[in-house]
């Protein structure tokens, strides 16, 4: 009897353990669903590796999830990523890639909608930017990623050039119009050729007159760097009838102004990326320039920056038409996430998109000055945190949220890297003296056709068809007439 | 008289002219040398310095020459952030494992070639052909078939395609090495009894050891340095250092200055270390590849 009892108590404090035990398990449970999963993703830079570990704790803390990041050299990137998609399979779940190159991409890519459905997914499109939402996450119709990296060029400028008065006065003196931040192209070059080869901030120094990436690497950079002029002159990608119209009036004035500027800027423009004249401006070397909105978190980052509270931020100049400005600002090329139409891991890779998605979570991403993902939720901008983070930072935000309804995207057709790369190469041939701006541009323009026809004219056609409807929803449309008008 | 102090005078005079040609020579000599240490090695110092450094003495002005105090900081970031240890130790086992399996394959080809005409001289112009195709024309067909077989992200994948595009080099060296060895005392070796084979590794092979230094440091150095192959026939398990290094240097730095430049280091340290080891053979073994018999 004795022995009895002491087994059914036995018992009971063990059903009673395994009943608390259960209680205390499930909650986290719970909380981790996916406990124990790692997914793989793929990316182009060790800095957008560095952009994922700064949500990975609470990431796991939620869903019990972890990433293993594979980088893959930016320059390698597309190819080697197409490559495997192209042979029927692919080594990784989430896939980062640049929005220009959906036409290779999307059908890669799982469409998003059904998931949405099934796992009541939130990603709070409404708190996404509207041209984002338009241009960069669809693929035939279907929502299939989601912005990372909102890339989009402003102006940045010195305030102590644009305030001291010895300058505004000399300025006045010279042009016959008050010195302030640029409007237009003119503008820009007229101050670009005043501040340049003097101490414009007051010291003896031989400062330079505005900064520029005029490499031709990457998809681009002086291609990236002669469209904000050619899309104000009136320009566009193609006609209707996948005809390029890059040698147009519009094409060359552009790239006239540039050549005919170079003298402003400083020796070994020609081989500048992105970084080296955001380093300029935070050293206070530069007194203005345009470039991806990085910049800004540079610009306030106390760790390198000389320029805090010093900078102003704002739209990148454009051209007067008919008494109107018109800004015409580069989107380009962003980076969006997407889950690859080959996982095996679908479920808890689709969760792992909304949760680094979340406003709060991308929030992270795009404040962090080591990151140069840029901000796409119309949260990030309002987001006191980010407007407080350093000063100016208000201003900042508020001018990226005026940049976006006057942006251009990238031609957002198959084989658009290709079409860049050949134009930017050219670009820069000219800026080099290498090549007369007409000549560049109509060697560029044959490049293009031979682009189009080894892609299939039709197919070429057809895909930028979709995209110039886009486009002239946006308002961008071709102008002949405003090369000869704009002021 | 006057005559003897004449001569003793002119030739003191040449003397100190010759002397002074040489000190000119010397001087002209080490300054050219200086200039072009300078001109190779500065931006090496420069990455040096840069991967000790601090972040707010990347864009210091004046430079931060040298960084005080110097700190390892980038290379643990890159150690524990950026995989690093992964990517070295594939590195060194993908190159040391390509540079035997090249010595392996290419000591019996190339020794066939030189004694034997093996293949007729249609072998080696075959291999010579093989070395004029550029990896980019490969790449693709090599990627279809590797993703058949299961070989792509391996160990194995990489080692096949470096041991097979290093061969045809490796041969062309060795061929000349063995054709300039006396066969004389091959044959002597094999008249007290050895076996052909014993004569080669226990003969042949001591003698040419530096001539084989030579192609083991090609190899290493070439593996390691490769990026194509490294880049589209590996995976997060496989990637090599060159790939880390492009990752970091490729599309704008920002703000890793610092694990750029440590990833550099490391990226050319093993190869440095390699020749800096091998080097007093280095020069023997070309010698010995460029002697008629």
């Amino acid at each position: 009897m004795k022995r009895f009892t002491l087994l059914a108590s036995m018992a009971v404090a063990l059903v009673g353990l395994a009943v608390v035990g259960g209680l205390w398990v499930s909650p986290a449970g719970a909380q981790r669903p996916y406990e124990g999963q790692t997914i793989r993703a793929v990316v182009n830079a060790e800095y957008v590796k560095y952009s994922l570990s700064l949500i990975e704790k609470d990431l796991y803390d939620k869903l019990g999830v972890k990433i293993e990041t594979e980088v893959i050299p930016l320059d390698a990137f597309v190819p080697k990523t197409l490559l495997e998609f192209n042979s029927g399979a692919s080594p990784w779940d989430l896939v980062m890639f640049g929005p220009s190159n959906m036409p290779d991409y999307g059908r890669h890519f799982e469409p998003l909608d059904p998931w949405i459905e099934k796992l009541k997914l939130e990603f709070y499109m409404d708190d996404i930017a509207d041209v984002y939402k338009k241009l960069m996450l669809r693929w035939a119709g279907k929502i299939v990623s989601m912005p990372y990296d909102g890339d989009v060029h402003i102006m940045f400028w010195n305030k102590t050039a644009f305030e001291r008065a010895d300058n505004k006065k000399k300025f006045k003196a010279k042009y016959g119009y008050d010195l302030a931040p640029p409007k237009t192209w003119r503008q820009w070059d007229d101050q670009s050729e005043f501040f340049n080869g003097w101490g414009w901030d007051g010291s003896d120094r031989k400062l330079f007159g505005a900064g520029a990436s005029y490499k031709p690497s990457a998809s681009g950079f002086s291609y990236h760097w002669w469209r904000a002029r050619f899309f104000a002159y009136g320009g566009q990608y193609f006609d209707a009838n996948m005809k390029p119209l890059i040698n147009t009036a519009a094409a060359l004035r552009a790239l006239e102004e540039m050549v005919k500027t170079m003298p402003y800027y400083p020796p070994g423009v020609l081989l500048f990326e992105s970084e080296e004249p955001k380093t300029m401006l935070i050293k206070g070397e530069v007194p203005l320039l345009y470039s991806w909105t990085s910049t800004g978190k540079r610009v306030g980052n106390p760790a390198e920056s000389l320029i805090i509270g010093k900078a102003g931020f704002g739209l990148v100049p454009g051209a007067e038409i008919d008494g109107k400005l018109v800004h015409r600002p580069s989107m380009t090329p962003g980076r969006a996430m997407a889950v690859s139409k080959y996982s095996k891991k679908k479920e808890v890779t689709m969760k792992v998109l909304e949760f680094i998605s979340l406003p709060d979570q991308s929030l992270k991403i795009v404040m962090d000055p080591k990151t140069i993902m840029d901000p796409w939720r119309v949260t990030h901008f309002r987001s006191e945190k980010f407007r407080k983070s350093f000063p100016g930072a208000d201003e900042y935000l508020d001018a990226i949220e005026k940049t976006f309804p006057h942006v251009v995207p990238d031609p957002v057709i198959p084989g658009a890297d290709e079409y860049q790369r050949k134009l930017s190469f050219e670009i820069t041939e000219a800026l080099a003296r290498r090549k007369a701006p007409k000549d560049a541009l109509e060697t560029a323009f044959g490049e293009w056709e031979k682009i189009t026809d080894r892609r299939g004219r039709d197919k070429q056609k057809a895909a930028w068809g979709e995209k110039l409807a886009e486009m002239k929803a946006l308002g961008i449309e071709y102008h002949p007439d405003w090369a000869a008008k704009a002021k | 008289m006057a005559i003897a102090i004449e001569r003793s005078r002119v030739s003191a005079r040449r003397r100190n002219r010759y002397r002074a040609r040489r000190w000119i020579g010397h001087a002209l000599t080490y300054l050219g040398l200086a200039a072009a240490l300078f001109f190779f090695l500065g931006p090496f110092f420069w990455i040096v310095t840069t991967s000790l450094k601090g972040n707010e003495d990347f864009f210091a002005y004046p430079p931060a020459w040298i960084p005080t105090p110097p700190s390892l900081a980038h290379y643990a970031a890159l150690f524990t952030r950026s995989s690093g240890a992964r990517y070295f130790t594939n590195s060194m086992v993908i190159s040391s494992l390509s540079m035997l399996a090249a010595l392996a394959v290419s000591l019996p080809t190339a020794y066939s070639i030189a004694r034997w005409r093996f293949g007729g001289g249609f072998l080696s112009v075959l291999l010579l052909v093989l070395r004029m195709l550029p990896a980019i024309a490969l790449i693709i067909p090599i990627y279809i078939m590797y993703k058949m077989f299961g070989l792509t992200n391996s160990y194995l994948g990489l080692v096949i395609i470096y041991t097979v595009v290093y061969i045809p080099f490796a041969v062309w060296l060795m061929v000349g090495f063995i054709r300039d060895f006396p066969i004389e005392i091959e044959e002597a070796a094999m008249i007290d009894g050895c076996s052909r084979l014993r004569a080669l590794v226990q003969v042949v092979v001591p003698i040419i050891a530096p001539g084989l230094a030579v192609v083991a440091l090609f190899a290493f150095i070439a593996t390691w340095n490769e990026f194509l192959f490294a880049v589209v026939l590996t995976g997060i398990e496989t990637k090599t250092m060159m790939v880390l290094v492009t990752s970091f240097t490729s599309g704008g730095t920002d703000a890793f200055y610092g694990e750029a430049s440590a990833s550099v280091v490391l990226g050319v340290l093993p190869a440095f270390a390699i020749a800096f080891i091998l080097q007093r053979y280095l020069v023997k073994g070309l010698a010995l590849g460029g002697t008629k018999g």
